[in-house]
């Protein structure tokens, strides 16, 4: 429009506060002088710890019941064992800390005052703690190997046990036998026999010569070992936001089945509230806005509700896990300042040395953010508060196979009708016909199709130099299992030898 | 290299990457989606019926030159039925405007489309000029904002039309989205994605645009030979939205489709009802008639402040309480003239239209 500034319709304006109010004094005991301004307000060094446990606290309790419960001295008793997903950066450093004080050693420091040796919170919550890491070195040559760092500094704190994996884990069936308990494809009717000792995978390929959809297709496995498929599914994706949400991604479903596998009802996360400001915006950015529920906190079932069933007593029913990020009112800084004063140690904090990182979304954002918190102190706690306010709008058509989200119904047809892609109209005939291999888009939520499919004008710089960018990519594990659930599987099961046929010509020789 | 063929009809000569998917296609394709997706959102959303009178927020910028054109050959091409109107806004700001207004002009005759030109001289009594001399550059885009959708209200309510569609683009959504997030201003943010808003007693606005890309558009304008004015702002946009757009910048460079993406997000979640329940129900201004959350509305609180000399009332909070404690705003005070919505019968009054040159 006209005005270099079209849709300001009024209070465009963000105030810019002063850093601290007019007293330098601690806010919370009012007799110290402050050490530390969180948003505004003076607090001593002693008064710090007591915050943001308490912060702590406020943000993971009232979930650790099946049921919230209002009064809240009620016990608390979780349906099943906790596990911390632990990426050795700051925030996780943190939350380990803090789950290892309040719920493993029983600091006494860190108890509520009130109430004596007899509250409840005095007892020992959770009868298992366990702790997830995930190496995604096997992403990014070159990049370090930080999990003997870890090793070690789980090992320091009694009680807890390490579950150690690596990212390539995601296309590993060994490890999918283990956290599911079955094979990758018992469930399929496949006769593995015939395939000779390597099983089935599963790959996705992407829209090539006639085809401009997505599709699934099985394929005879190669011997590739899981970091060779792995790096094979890196060097597909078509962004380099793409590839780090993917890698996201893959971690967050090794810790959901992790949590499964562990028995575990709780999932807890290192996120600050500066790095949660940060996902939002950018899961925003990549289309997630169905999904920004789950960002914030998020009940996973593994597989698809029946419609038929009652909704809220599915929990009771299912298996599920809530993932919760105990550390959502706690900004960068606080949790800096907490490891300074405690003397811990990163582990592992840098950012993957990969160029193509500066094209990524997700770094832009952090970036962005990172800039914008300099001048307006307030806009993280602002984008968190305004988040919790919106709440996913129309229907779930089912759970997405890449990232196990609820889908939003109609994505494919809105984005046909406003990002039109082909003149061709759709020949209803050529589409049932047998020829055609499993569409994926209808199983894919908004942001997961975008990550397969969005061009940028420019390509990322290649990950692997000696990996050249292919149409068709091996699939992660979960995704065979998620399948058996669905029609879809139907279709393609029947189709296969002729999907084969028709995809020979761009299979890669394996 | 070999000429590529375009993507979309796999015959003629591609000669264009398209910035929102990065296909390469013919210029003849380029049209065709530019236009089909275009129609594709006035039809999915209904936005009009035959015989609507709908009038075009006309700037002589690049947005609403291509908006006129396109609605012109939708309107022939689909048969929509529909009574066209060009609406031009005069902000009164010297050297800005002079120039796209004759191009206004230009299409009123190309198009054979009534034209009505309505300043903010004329409703406000303000002049932008005159506005800036007295608050500053600072937030001098509050003011334009607030004025110019009431003025578009105004003149579309004298030329008795349905419905004023506007050239915003979908990256200015997009950016919209973002900045709603960042200043927590939910109950735009609930708002910003719609295509089409109508409040009590207001005339329909929809934003036709709302899925087509800035750059796109000037692609389309460059290849219709359409001349336009790219005229920005001379009074410079606050530093929030400036830092807002630049980060849409880096993120469409990043990835095309982010634009789309941040507008499908915004049309993914909706204001939990629990916190609708807090929000201002809207009512009219007690001084001049126009839709309102508060007993004054934004555009008269604006004015009682110039007027008074205490321009910064609207904008904060402090200020506003401020004017209140300086006393009722005296009698004499210039203020809007009361609005009338010209779909009451019997209320209008005869549009003075302007005459082809
Ligand atoms: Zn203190
Ligand atoms: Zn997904
Ligand atoms: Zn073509
Ligand atoms: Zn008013």
């Amino acid at each position: 429009m006209s005005c270099g500034n079209p849709t300001v319709e009024s209070d465009a304006l963000m105030p810019r506060r002063k850093k601290y109010d007019k007293t330098r004094q601690c806010v919370r005991c009012k007799l110290s002088t402050g050490n530390v301004v969180i948003r505004y307000a003076v607090y001593c060094k002693e008064c710090f710890f007591p915050l943001i446990t308490h912060k702590f606290r406020r943000s993971l309790e009232p979930s650790v019941n099946e049921r919230p419960q209002g009064p809240r001295r009620t016990a608390l008793k979780p349906a099943g064992n906790l596990l911390v997903g632990f990426s050795g950066g700051l925030g996780s450093t943190v939350l380990l800390d803090l789950v290892h004080r309040c719920y493993v050693s029983m600091d006494q420091s860190t108890m509520p005052s009130d109430g004596g040796k007899q509250h409840p919170r005095h007892e020992k919550i959770w009868k298992r703690v366990s702790v997830c890491y995930v190496e995604i070195a096997g992403a990014f040559p070159g990049m370090q190997d930080s999990s003997p760092d870890v090793e070690t500094l789980i090992a320091q704190h009694d009680g807890v046990d390490l579950i150690s994996l690596r990212i390539q884990d995601a296309f590993d069936p060994a490890w999918w036998q283990r956290v599911a308990g079955r094979p990758a494809l018992s469930d399929l009717d496949f006769d593995l026999t015939t395939e000779g000792t390597s099983p089935l995978t599963l790959l996705l390929s992407y829209p090539y010569g006639r085809h401009t959809e997505l599709h699934l297709i099985f394929n005879p496995s190669s011997s590739s070992t899981p970091l060779e498929k792995l790096q094979a599914y890196l060097a597909s994706l078509p962004t380099a936001t793409a590839v780090h949400s993917t890698i996201q991604n893959l971690i967050r479903l090794l810790l959901l089945h992790t949590a499964l596998q562990t028995q575990s009802s709780h999932l807890v996360l290192g996120t600050s509230l500066t790095s949660l400001a940060m996902s939002l915006i950018s899961g925003v950015s990549q289309g997630r806005g169905f999904n920004l529920k789950e960002e914030m906190q998020e009940e996973w079932v593994p597989s698809v509700p029946d419609p038929a069933e009652d909704v809220s007593s599915i929990t009771t029913r299912r298996r599920y896990v809530r993932v919760i990020r105990p550390l959502r009112d706690v900004g960068r800084k606080e949790c800096t300042l907490w490891t300074w004063w405690t003397g811990l140690r990163v582990v592992a904090a840098v950012r993957p040395p990969w160029v193509g990182a500066r094209q990524d979304i997700g770094t832009l954002t952090h970036d962005f953010i990172t800039g914008l918190e300099r001048d307006y102190p307030s806009t993280v706690s602002t984008i968190v508060r305004t988040c919790a306010k919106v709440a996913p709008k129309g229907e779930v058509s089912g759970l997405c196979l890449l990232c196990a989200r609820p889908v939003q119904h109609g994505i494919q047809e809105w984005k046909s009708r406003i990002s039109i892609r082909t003149r061709d109209v759709p020949d209803a005939g050529e589409q049932s016909s047998a020829q055609v291999p499993a569409p994926l888009a209808p199983h894919l939520c908004y942001a997961c199709h975008t990550t397969l499919t969005s061009k940028s004008s420019r390509p990322p710089p290649a990950l692997y130099p000696e990996i050249s960018r292919s149409s068709v990519a091996p699939a992660p594990v979960w995704v065979l299992s998620f399948m058996t659930d669905r029609e879809m599987f139907q279709t393609s099961r029947m189709n296969e030898q002729d999907q084969r046929n028709t995809l020979k010509d761009f299979l890669l020789e394996d | 290299m070999p000429p590529r063929t375009c993507a979309l009809c796999n015959d003629a000569r591609a000669i264009l990457k398209r910035p929102k998917t990065g296909q390469q296609i013919c210029k003849d394709c380029f049209f065709w989606v530019f236009e089909t997706e275009v129609h594709n959102t006035i039809v999915e959303a209904g936005l009009f019926k035959p015989g609507d009178r709908v009038a075009i927020g006309a700037s002589g910028g690049k947005d609403s030159t291509v908006l006129a054109h396109v609605m012109k050959t939708l309107n022939d091409r689909y048969d929509y039925g529909l009574e066209l109107f060009l609406l031009s806004i005069d902000e009164g700001i010297t050297g800005y405007r002079d120039d796209s207004l004759e191009t206004v002009k230009r299409n009123q005759q190309q198009y054979d489309m009534p034209l009505k030109i309505l300043s903010y001289d004329e409703i406000f009594g303000w002049t932008m000029d005159a506005i800036v001399s007295q608050v500053g550059k600072k937030n001098n885009c509050t003011f334009c904002g607030v004025f110019r959708r009431q003025a578009l209200d105004r003149g579309a309510a004298s030329l008795h039309v349905d419905h004023i569609v506007t050239g915003h683009n979908a990256d200015d959504i997009a950016e919209t989205v973002l900045m709603n997030i960042m200043r927590g201003d939910i109950a735009r943010l609930g708002r910003c994605t719609m295509i089409c808003t109508q409040g009590e007693d207001t005339i329909k606005r929809s934003k036709p645009f709302k899925y087509a890309y800035e750059k796109e558009i000037v692609m389309y304008a460059y290849f219709k030979k359409l001349d336009y004015f790219s005229t920005e702002c001379i009074y410079s946009p606050d530093a929030y939205r400036g830092h807002a757009r630049a980060f849409l910048k880096d993120l469409e460079a990043a990835r095309p489709s982010a634009i789309i993406d941040i507008i499908h997000s915004g049309e993914a979640f909706e204001v939990r009802e629990e916190v609708k329940a807090t929000q201002k129900s809207q009512q009219t201004c007690k001084r001049c008639g126009y839709m309102s959350s508060n007993d004054l509305c934004k555009a008269c609180t604006l004015l009682e402040g110039l007027e008074r000399g205490m321009a910064q009332a609207a904008i904060t909070d402090r200020a506003r309480k401020r004017l209140d404690a300086e006393g009722p705003a005296p009698d004499n005070l210039r203020t809007i003239p009361f609005f009338q919505n010209s779909t009451t019968p019997g209320t209008s009054t005869p549009v003075a239209l302007e005459t082809p040159s």
